[in-house]
C-alpha cells in the first residue's frame, strides 16, 4: 500500500535509472564483535511457534549466519510460561508446542539462557517482549493484472474497514498456500497515519511479478492474501531494516544506522506477536495476463 | 513582540546618519562645475587638511549597453586611493576642491581617464568599452586589477560572466553554480549536484540571493542543472567567510547573482539551442537611456521527444522544466532609478501514475535615490516563493495530492554614506515575514482512501539592522567592520509541541493568530582588515559572527525537490557559526596572476543533525527528530588565477577537514561532516587559439565523501541485514572527472550586429565511473552472498551547443 511519502522516492528513483548504471567493486571492510541474533514470533494461528537464534559474521562471511545451540528458551504470556526445545534437524531453531497460539491483548516474554555468544566461559541472559495487537477481518481482496514500464504482474487490491484506533500492519501473499513473501525485503509494512477509520476502495497491498517463476500465476491458482495486526515498534523495526536492505542514494537516503532491535544485553534482531486474518481469491481467465489468456 | 530589536533598529537608522548628513545639500551648481578632459602632465597636489569637500559621483556603465559595471574601480592619481562601484554601479568620491585625474577601470574593459577641475559637487557618468584588444598580453592599468590586494574584505570569490560561459558543463548547459563549484573552499554536495558546501557547511547555509531575494532551491530536474539562466545574469559574486554586515540569516555564505537589467542603448537578443534545452533573451530600451526591458526563457525539450516513444505509458509521461527571468529599469533623472525583477521557473515529471512539479519565483522592486552625492540609498520589497506537489491521476484508491509552498515578504533599507575615499558607511534594515506550509496531502477523488492531513503552517518575522564602514589608515591598513543586529519571533497561530527527554512529544501549547510567542536575537560582528606589504601584496585578517534562523530539514547529502524548511522556535535554537580567516594575497607578473592563500577555523553551535532513521517527511513531530550539537571546521585554500591573455583560468586547491559531535550520534564521538572531503583541486583553464576559436577544461580531484559501511553482518527473515560501527568512519573512491570543450565562433565583420557561435564539449572526458553511491547487496542467486556496489550516474556525456547574439 503506498503511501505519500514512498510515492517521492519512486519517482525520483525512477528519474535516475533512466541513465544510471552499477558495477560491482572491492571494498574493504573492519570486523566488529559478535552479538546473539533473535528472530521470533508469536501469532494467533495454531501452530508450533519457532525461534531462531544466530549471531553476527563478519560483512563479506558469505556462508549461512552461525546457529546458537543449546539454548534454554522460554515464552511467557504473563499466565502461563511455554518450553521451547530445538529442532533436531535444524540447529539454532527452537519450536513450542503444535498446539500453541497467541492471543490478543497479551504481552509475549521471550526469554533465552545457557547461552555464551561473547565467548567468555559465562552464560548470558537475553528477554524480549512484545504485545498482542488485534486485526479487523477483511470484506474481499481483488487481483488486478499490470502492464507498465516494462514489468508486468498483479496487484493484489484489499476491500476492509480500518478500525479507528492506530494501527500497522503487515502485508504477506500466498500462492496456493505457500508463502511468496517469504523475505523481508518482499514484506510490506504500513501505518494507519493518512487513512485511520476508513474504507480501503480496494488499495493495493501486495505485488506478484512475472519476472519471479514461483509468483506467475495460473488460472485456478488461489491466492491467499495474510494481513497482520502488528506493533508500532515492530513495524519502525522493519522500516528501518528495509531502509538499510534496499539501495540508499544521495538524494534521499539518511546516514545508514543499526536497525533497532527489542532485546537487550547487545543482543540483535526482534522477538515479535503479532495477529493474523486471511482472505482468498481464485485466479479466473479475465485476470490471468489481463484475460489475454485463453 | 518585544519592542526592543525595533527600537534598535530605529535608533541606528535614524540617529547615525544625522550626524553625518553632508550640510550642502544636491546643488544644481554641482552639475555645471568645469570638466576638463585635459591630459596635461600634472598639476598641482591638492591641499589637503582642509575640510571643505566636495564630491564626484555617478554611475560606470558599459558603453554598448548601458549596463551598470557592479564592483568597478576609479583611482583617483593623485592621492592613490580611490573607491569601487557598489551593486549599481555607483561610486562617489569626497574630495578637497583641486584638480584631480581620475583613473576608471573594469576587469576586460578599456581603461579611462578624465580630469577635473573640483570646485563642486559633481556628475561624472563614465561609459567603459569593452577591451577588444584582449587577446594580446596586455598589462591592465596598475590600479585596476589590485583591488583585491588593498580591500580589506577577504574569502570573496567573484566571477565574470564570460569566464562561466566558457566552463564546459554538463550537457553544454552554462551554470553559475558548477562555475562557483570549482573554487577554492566550495564542493558541490553530489556528482552533478547543483547543491554547494562552503566550507563544509550544509547547502541549507548558503545564503543564494537574485536580485536580492532568496532562492530557496536552486536547482531544477534533481539538482542536475541550477535554474541561473546564464544569459540573464550580469554579476556573480561568493562571499565564503566574511559576508558583509549587510546581508545574515545563513551561517556559511552569500551568493549574491545580479540579473541584467536591460540594454539602454539598443534592442538587442542572444540565445542558444542546445543538447537539453533552448533559451533567448530579449533585451532593449523602451525609452533609450531612461527605461530599458529584458526577458529571458528557457525550457528544455527531452519531452517533444516522448511522443515517438513506443511505450504507451512513456508517450504519456512529462519531464521538462523552465525558467522566465523578467526585468524592467527606468531612470528617472539622476538620483532616481527603478528596477523591477522577476523570476519565475518550474520543474514538471510526470507519468500516467503520478506527477510532480516544483519551482521557484522571486520578484523585487527597487528604488535607487541618491540624496546627495555621498549619500546613496536602495529601498527594496522582495517576495520568494518556493513550492512543490505531487501527486496521483484520480479514481484509483490511492488517489492523493500533496502540496507544500513557503512565501517570503520582505522589505528593506540600504544607505551608503560617502564620507571620504577613506572612509565609507553602510547602514540599513530589513524585515522577513517567513509563511512556511511544511506539507498538506489529502486523497483525490470518492474513492480515495487517504483522509486529508495538513501539517501546521509556521508564521515568523525576521529582521535585521546593521551598521558597517570601511575605512582605511595610512597607505597601508584597510578596514572594514560592521556590526549586525538580528532578530527572529515566532509567531501564531500555530501548535507547538513540548517534547519529553527521550525527544516523545508529550503535549502541546496553541497559540492565536499573530501572537508572538518566541523571540531569539543577537549581534554578529563582522570584522576584517588589512596590511598592504608592498604594492603587489597584502596580509588580511577577518573575524566573523552569523546566526540561522530557518534551516532544511535534510539528511540526504544530495537533497531532492521535497525541501522542508523549519523555524527556530521553542524547540530550536539559532544556530551560530563563529569564523576567523587569515590570508596572503599577491599578484605577480605585472598583475596577470593573482594569488592567494587563507586559513580558515569555523565553529558552528546548536549545529542540527537528525537522529538516526529520522522522518522529515510530513512529519508533526519532526522537531523530535532533531539532535542538536556542534560543528567545526577548519582549511588551507590556494588559488592562482589569470584574468587576462590568451590562456586564462584558475587552479585551486583546498585541504579542509569538517566534523561533527552530537551527543546522541555517534556515542557522542566527533564524527567527519557529511561534507568533509580533505583534499580538493580544481583545475580550470581557457586558451584562445584564435579570435574565433577557443578550448576549454577542467579537471576536478576530491577526496570522496565520507560513508558509513557495515563492519558485520546478521540474518533476519531471509535476508541478510548490515551491522554498523562507527559514522562516515569509511570514504567513497577518490573523485576525479575531466570535462573538455572546443568553441568556433562566426567571423566578425564590421557593421555586422549578429554573431554567433558553437560548442561543442564532454563531461568527463575519460569516462571516470565516479561512485554517486555504493550499496551492499545480497546475492539473487546465492543469499548467503553479499557483495558492494557502486552506482555511477554519467559515462562520458557529449554535448553540442549553439548560441546566437544580435
Amino acid at each position: 500500500m503506498s503511501t505519500y511519502r514512498n510515492i517521492p522516492t519512486i519517482l525520483t528513483l525512477l528519474a535516475v535509472s533512466l541513465w544510471n548504471c552499477t558495477e560491482r567493486i572491492e571494498v574493504k571492510v573492519d570486523s566488529t564483535y559478535t552479538r546473539l541474533v533473535v528472530e521470533g514470533y508469536v501469532t494467533t494461528d495454531i501452530a508450533a511457534h519457532w525461534v531462531k537464534l544466530s549471531t553476527t559474521s563478519d560483512y563479506f562471511y558469505n556462508k549461512p549466519a552461525p546457529e546458537v545451540s543449546g539454548a534454554s528458551i522460554t515464552i511467557d504470556d504473563g499466565q502461563q510460561v511455554f518450553p521451547l526445545a530445538e529442532s533436531d534437524t535444524l540447529p539454532g531453531k527452537y519450536y513450542t508446542a503444535p498446539d500453541f497460539h497467541g492471543i490478543p491483548g497479551r504481552i509475549y516474554t521471550l526469554n533465552i539462557r545457557n547461552v555464551d555468544v561473547d565467548g567468555d566461559g559465562v552464560t548470558e541472559e537475553y528477554t524480549a517482549s512484545s504485545v498482542l495487537n488485534p486485526i479487523n477481518p477483511i470484506d474481499s481482496i481483488r487481483l488486478r493484472y499490470f502492464n507498465a514500464f516494462g514489468a508486468t504482474g498483479y496487484e493484489v487490491q484489499v476491500y476492509a474497514w480500518d478500525p479507528p484506533r492506530r494501527d500497522w500492519y503487515s502485508f504477506k501473499v500466498r500462492k496456493n498456500g505457500v508463502l511468496l513473501t517469504d523475505t523481508l525485503s518482499e514484506m510490506i509494512v504500513q501505518n494507519d497515519d493518512f487513512f485511520n477509520g476508513n474504507y480501503t476502495y480496494g488499495i493495493t497491498s501486495q505485488f506478484l511479478s512475472n519476472d519471479k517463476p514461483d509468483e506467475v500465476v495460473k488460472v485456478g491458482d488461489i491466492i491467499t492474501f495474510e494481513i497482520n495486526g502488528i506493533t508500532e515498534d515492530y513495524y519502525k523495526y522493519v522500516m528501518e531494516a528495509q531502509s538499510q536492505i534496499f539501495g540508499q542514494t544521495p538524494l534521499f537516503s539518511g546516514p545508514p544506522a543499526n536497525i533497532r532491535t527489542n532485546l537487550n544485553n547487545g543482543a540483535i534482531g526482534y522477538f515479535t506477536a503479532y495477529s493474523v486474518n486471511y482472505s482468498s481469491t481464485v485466479a479466473t481467465e479475465d485476470v490471468v495476463d489481463g484475460g489475454m489468456q485463453k | 513582540m518585544r519592542p526592543l530589536p525595533f527600537l534598535i533598529s530605529i535608533l541606528i537608522c535614524w540617529f547615525v546618519p544625522q550626524g553625518l548628513f553632508p550640510r550642502a545639500s544636491w546643488d544644481d551648481g554641482g552639475r555645471e562645475s568645469t570638466v576638463a578632459y585635459s591630459t596635461e602632465d600634472h598639476s598641482t597636489a591638492p591641499e589637503e587638511e582642509t575640510s571643505l569637500r566636495y564630491t564626484v559621483s555617478g554611475h560606470i556603465e558599459d558603453a554598448s549597453n548601458g549596463e551598470e559595471l557592479i564592483g568597478a574601480a576609479v583611482i583617483v592619481e593623485e592621492l592613490g586611493k580611490g573607491a569601487v562601484t557598489n551593486a549599481y554601479g555607483f561610486y562617489s568620491l569626497s574630495l578637497t576642491p583641486g584638480f584631480y585625474h581620475l583613473k576608471f577601470s573594469y576587469l576586460g574593459y578599456e581603461l579611462q581617464s578624465r580630469a577635473i577641475n573640483l570646485n563642486g559637487d559633481l556628475i561624472l557618468n563614465i561609459e567603459l568599452r569593452e577591451d577588444i584588444k584582449e587577446l594580446e598580453e596586455v598589462t591592465i592599468s596598475a590600479e585596476g586589477p589590485r583591488t583585491q590586494i588593498r580591500k580589506a574584505e577577504m574569502s570573496v570569490n567573484k566571477l565574470q560572466i564570460k569566464t562561466i560561459k566558457r566552463i564546459p558543463t554538463l550537457l553544454g548547459e552554462v551554470d553559475v553554480i558548477k562555475a562557483i563549484q570549482l573554487l577554492p573552499g566550495v564542493q558541490a554536495s553530489s556528482e552533478g549536484a547543483s547543491g554547494f558546501s562552503v566550507r563544509g557547511g550544509n547547502p541549507d547555509q548558503n545564503l543564494i540571493l537574485l536580485d536580492e531575494a532568496t532562492v530557496y532551491n536552486a536547482s531544477h530536474l534533481m539538482g542536475f542543472f541550477s535554474v541561473f539562466n546564464n544569459d540573464a545574469v550580469k554579476d556573480v559574486k561568493l562571499y565564503k567567510g566574511d559576508v558583509p554586515a549587510e546581508y545574515g540569516g545563513r551561517l556559511s555564505s552569500l551568493l549574491d547573482v545580479r540579473m541584467k537589467d536591460g540594454n539602454l542603448k539598443q534592442f538587442s537578443g542572444s540565445g542558444g539551442i542546445g543538447t537539453l534545452s533552448s533559451r533567448l533573451t530579449l533585451e532593449g530600451p523602451i525609452l533609450r537611456d531612461k527605461t530599458s526591458f529584458l526577458v529571458a526563457g528557457r525550457r528544455t525539450y527531452a519531452d517533444l521527444f516522448l511522443p515517438f516513444a513506443k511505450d504507451k505509458n512513456v508517450r504519456k509521461s512529462d519531464l521538462y522544466f523552465y525558467d522566465m527571468n523578467l526585468k524592467l529599469n527606468h531612470i528617472f533623472n539622476e538620483k532616481n532609478r527603478l528596477y523591477a525583477s522577476g523570476y519565475l521557473g518550474r520543474d514538471v515529471f510526470g507519468s500516467i501514475f503520478a506527477r510532480m512539479a516544483f519551482g521557484n519565483q522571486t520578484y523585487s522592486l527597487r528604488w535607487n535615490h541618491v540624496f546627495s552625492g555621498r549619500l546613496f540609498s536602495n529601498f527594496t520589497v522582495l517576495h520568494s516563493r518556493y513550492d512543490y506537489e505531487l501527486g496521483t491521476a484520480e479514481g484509483e484508491a490511492n488517489a492523493f495530492v500533496w502540496k507544500s509552498r513557503m512565501n517570503d515578504y520582505s522589505a528593506k533599507a540600504d544607505l551608503n554614506y560617502f564620507i571620504t575615499p577613506e572612509h565609507t558607511l553602510k547602514f540599513g534594515l530589513i524585515s522577513t515575514f517567513h509563511d512556511f506550509s511544511p506539507g498538506s496531502a489529502r486523497g483525490l477523488g470518492d474513492q480515495s482512501l487517504f483522509t486529508e492531513f495538513k501539517l501546521p503552517s509556521s508564521y515568523s518575522l525576521e529582521n535585521g539592522a546593521y551598521l558597517s564602514a570601511e575605512s582605511s589608515l595610512g597607505e597601508r591598513w584597510n578596514f572594514s567592520y560592521g556590526l549586525r543586529f538580528s532578530s527572529f519571533h515566532n509567531m501564531g497561530p500555530s501548535t507547538v509541541y513540548n517534547y519529553d527527554g527521550n525527544y516523545m512529544a508529550v503535549d502541546s501549547t496553541v497559540y492565536g493568530r499573530g501572537e508572538f510567542y518566541q523571540y531569539f536575537g543577537g549581534l554578529e560582528p563582522r570584522i576584517a582588515v588589512s596590511l598592504m606589504l608592498n604594492e603587489v601584496s597584502s596580509m588580511k585578517a577577518s573575524y566573523s559572527r552569523t546566526r540561522q534562523y530557518i534551516q532544511l530539514a535534510q539528511n540526504s547529502t544530495a537533497g531532492t525537490p521535497l525541501d522542508v524548511w523549519f523555524p527556530s522556535s521553542p524547540n530550536v535554537d539559532p544556530q551560530i557559526a563563529d569564523q576567523v580567516a587569515i590570508g596572503y594575497f599577491r599578484n605577480f607578473w605585472n598583475d596577470r596572476l593573482e594569488a592567494s592563500v587563507e586559513a580558515y577555523y569555523k565553529k558552528i553551535n546548536n549545529a542540527i543533525d537528525f537522529r538516526d532513521h529520522a522522518m522529515l517527511l510530513l512529519n508533526p513531530h519532526m522537531e523530535g527528530e532533531l539532535r542538536i550539537g556542534e560543528g567545526r571546521s577548519g582549511g588551507l585554500e590556494f588559488l592562482v588565477r589569470k584574468n587576462s591573455g590568451r590562456l586564462t583560468g584558475w587552479i585551486s586547491y583546498t585541504w579542509s577537514r569538517t566534523e561533527r559531535i552530537v551527543p546522541e550520534i555517534n556515542n557522542g564521538d566527533p564524527y567527519p561532516a557529511p561534507y568533509d572531503k580533505p583534499h580538493d583541486l580544481a583545475i580550470v583553464l581557457n586558451y584562445e587559439v584564435s579570435k574565433r576559436i577557443w578550448i576549454s577544461g577542467n579537471w576536478v580531484y576530491s577526496t570522496g565523501l565520507p560513508v558509513t559501511f557495515p563492519t558485520g553482518r546478521f540474518e533476519y527473515m531471509g535476508n541478510i541485514a548490515p551491522v554498523y560501527s562507527s559514522r562516515n568512519a569509511y570514504r567513497m573512491p577518490d573523485y576525479h572527472r575531466l570535462d573538455l570543450s572546443v568553441s568556433l565562433a562566426g567571423k566578425e565583420k564590421p557593421g555586422r550586429r549578429w554573431g554567433w557561435d558553437l560548442n561543442l564539449s564532454a563531461y568527463n572526458a575519460y569516462a571516470r565511473k565516479n561512485a554517486w553511491a555504493i550499496n551492499f547487496v545480497q546475492d539473487e542467486n546465492d543469499p548467503n552472498v553479499t557483495y558492494a556496489e557502486k552506482t555511477y550516474l554519467f559515462s562520458i556525456v557529449p554535448a553540442l551547443t549553439f548560441n546566437f547574439h544580435f
